[in-house]
């Protein structure tokens, strides 16, 4: 049993494009404004990056490959909750204005 | 096939490296969440429309869970799979939220541009009404001259005797002249400066030119364009009471705002 796992590791290429997509998937987090502090998810993903390219330098590749693999989507994740939150954010905004509006249109009246 | 992999991780648990982590119960429990998740998304018309893509990647991902799971020794990769299926459908969800909130942003935005069209037009209605009472404030104060139009007389009393300066009393009415010009845009004037008669012809000259230009000056302080504004002065000369009197003195020492039509005609100076 073991010896087979131990085969599975040794037969599993090195996942060079995952691990750049990864990358990618955490810029574009970062870049929307997802940060460690801010947002669970992004905390995962930086930990889990780490790991992944411990386990690269190791030539654990199928690990390598399953860690930036959820590294990934919880970056993704992150991404599409800090845009949600603006988008959120923004509701609010445009409906404290419109409640102002009314108030001032009503007064005018 | 739960049973069996159940029976089958407890079976192999020892022979397997804790890499790989043979936990059938929490592979289960990760595929039974995902599912769910996935069930959740996949139901919902609008996370379809908005973020088909990820719904059919949290199904495949779900779908290779759940062949792996008939394998044994494949607990890590089942819950890898799971995992990676549920995160789909969360980044699904959140997609579609963000998406559903920015089509209602878009027609909040309609109804802010609508509501601040209908404000600008009560506030113009407002400022005409304003306008329209200001119109009528100023026709108070003036009295209709046939032959030279509309008159407003600045009296005796907003003046210090034998100088030209405009006291502040007249503040009030200077500030409702200058609203008046400047919400009736065309409209020109004459300010024509009178004295009694008690001293010199020139001396009387000079100060009812002076009055008359320290009223402009303030206009002109005020914002109104100087080609709209005339000054003359008259001195003692068209009284309207006799010098005789200390009262009628007092009425014949003034300043006397004349005001075109709304076209801009100014009747001839005297």
């Amino acid at each position: 049993m073991a010896v087979l796992a131990l085969a599975g590791c040794a037969s599993d290429p090195a996942p060079n494009e995952q691990m750049r997509l990864t990358e990618q998937a955490l810029e574009q987090a970062r870049a929307v404004g997802a940060t460690v502090d801010d947002v669970p998810e992004m905390k995962l993903a930086e930990d889990k990056f780490k790991r992944a390219q411990g386990n690269m330098n190791d030539q654990s590749f199928k690990n390598a490959r399953m860690r930036s693999e959820q590294a990934e989507l919880d970056a993704r994740l992150a991404e599409a909750k800090v845009l949600t939150l603006k988008s959120e954010e923004q509701l609010t905004l445009l409906n404290t204005r419109i409640t102002r509006l009314r108030k001032q249109v009503g007064d005018a009246q | 096939m739960s049973l069996r992999s159940k029976a089958l991780g407890g079976l192999i648990v020892a022979g397997c490296a804790s890499l790989y982590g043979c936990a059938g119960q929490r592979s289960e429990t990760a595929l039974q969440q995902a599912g769910a998740e996935f069930q959740t998304v996949k139901e919902d018309s609008n996370v379809l429309r908005i973020a088909p893509k990820d719904v059919i990647r949290a199904g495949e991902s779900l779908a290779r869970a759940d062949r792996l799971s008939s394998y044994w020794g494949s607990g890590s990769d089942v819950v890898h799979y799971a995992y990676l299926s549920q995160r789909y459908s969360e980044i699904a969800r959140e997609h579609t939220n963000q998406v559903l909130n920015e089509e209602r942003a878009a027609k909040l935005e309609l109804e802010r541009q609508r509501l601040q069209l209908a404000l600008r037009e009560s506030k113009l209605a407002s400022v005409q009404q304003q306008g329209k009472w200001l119109e009528e404030q100023i026709l108070a104060l003036t009295t209709a001259q046939t032959d030279r139009g509309l008159v407003m007389t600045l009296g005796d009393m907003l003046f210090d005797t034998g100088e030209a300066e405009l006291k502040s009393s007249a503040n009030r009415v200077v500030l409702k002249i200058v609203q008046f010009l400047q919400l009736n845009p065309k409209r020109v004037v004459r300010i024509e400066g009178y004295t009694d008669s008690t001293g010199g012809k020139q001396e009387n000259l000079k100060l009812s030119k002076a009055r008359a230009q320290s009223v402009a000056d303030v206009l002109m302080d005020l914002g109104i364009d100087d080609k709209r504004i005339q000054v003359e002065g008259y001195g003692d000369e068209y009284p309207v009471d006799a010098n005789a009197t200390e009262r009628g003195r007092a009425q014949n020492r003034r300043v006397e705002i004349v005001f075109s039509d709304e076209q801009g005609q100014l009747g001839a100076a005297r």
